[in-house]
């Protein structure tokens, strides 16, 4: 990922984080029912939540009908876009510093049941 | 509200919300099957310039090249009625699709040109066989982009 890491509080918590990053999949619009049903959540947390990231403006929301049904479609503006793929990145060097420091607490713990020091590395002759 | 520094799976379960919508973009019978249509309707065009407007009246034509318009746009429509999700077929956008796409066009013009050129050496049995490969290599295609474009959806587009 090219974007530059950098946390965004506003879509930081779960669903709002879920709701952005489905629309920023690849689909040009995605109706109500699909997020709804992709991202497990209920009618009532997607609406709440959509309303926030539209004011934010973050996503944008278009209303229409099918026959006489109402139906809601939505998709992430590029101020959307341009936040999660920041907060993203920020969230996967999270989550591999949070593996490097298991790796090296494995390392260690194994290094002390042998009962020796982890081997150092070896410094070039030159 | 749940925070994701709190939950490090957070990532993973936006792998799989995508997977899942994703999943959703399988087209149904009937997308295929128009489509099989759209593209037999676009490949008989030679046939019908060739055989059916010497001195009969244009109507045939225009019905079929009305009747491919109509599919051209409601297919997508139903596609995105089914599945709930809007993407552009013809988009250049979706990179994992890309070839498919490519092969479409050049199989719709190598085909239509080859057709021409068979009805006008008078070999009318070689072009209905070419058509109709023509036709079968299309409905692959498009199922071959088709996955290509869920392919991206699952990836996530480009956004992690």
């Amino acid at each position: 990922m090219t974007a530059k890491a950098k946390p965004d509080p506003f879509i930081h918590p779960i669903t709002r984080l879920s709701i952005c990053g489905l629309l920023a999949a690849g689909a040009d619009w995605v109706e109500f029912a699909a997020l709804r049903d992709a991202a497990g959540i209920s009618d009532s947390v997607l609406s709440k939540q959509s309303v926030a990231l539209e004011d934010a403006g973050y996503v944008q929301v278009r209303k229409g009908a099918v026959g006489r049904r109402p139906r809601t479609w939505f998709r992430l503006t590029a101020q959307g876009r341009r936040a999660l793929e920041g907060h993203l990145a920020w969230l996967a060097q999270l989550e591999e510093a949070a593996s490097a420091s298991s790796r090296d607490v494995s390392q260690v713990t194994v290094s002390s049941v042998n009962g020796r020091v982890a081997p150092r590395p070896v410094p070039s002759p030159d | 509200m749940p925070d994701v520094v709190r939950d490090p799976a957070a990532l993973e379960r936006l792998r799989v919300q995508r997977s899942r919508l994703a999943d959703r973009m399988e087209p149904p019978w009937w997308y295929l099957t128009g489509s099989a249509v759209m593209w037999a309707v676009l490949f008989a065009g030679p046939f019908i310039l060739q055989y059916l407007l010497h001195g009969v009246p244009t109507w045939p034509s225009l019905i079929g090249t009305a009747a491919a318009l109509c599919l051209l746009r409601l297919l997508p429509w139903g596609l995105t009625r089914a599945t709930g999700i809007t993407v552009r077929l013809w988009n250049l956008r979706y990179r994992l699709g890309l070839p498919a796409l490519i092969a479409m066009i050049v199989v719709w013009f190598a085909a239509s040109e080859t057709e021409t050129f068979l009805i006008r050496h008078g070999l009318l049995a070689a072009a209905i066989v070419v058509a109709a490969l023509a036709v079968a290599a299309q409905v692959t295609l498009l199922q071959v982009r088709l996955r290509g474009i869920r392919q991206e959806l699952r990836a996530g587009g480009g956004a992690a």
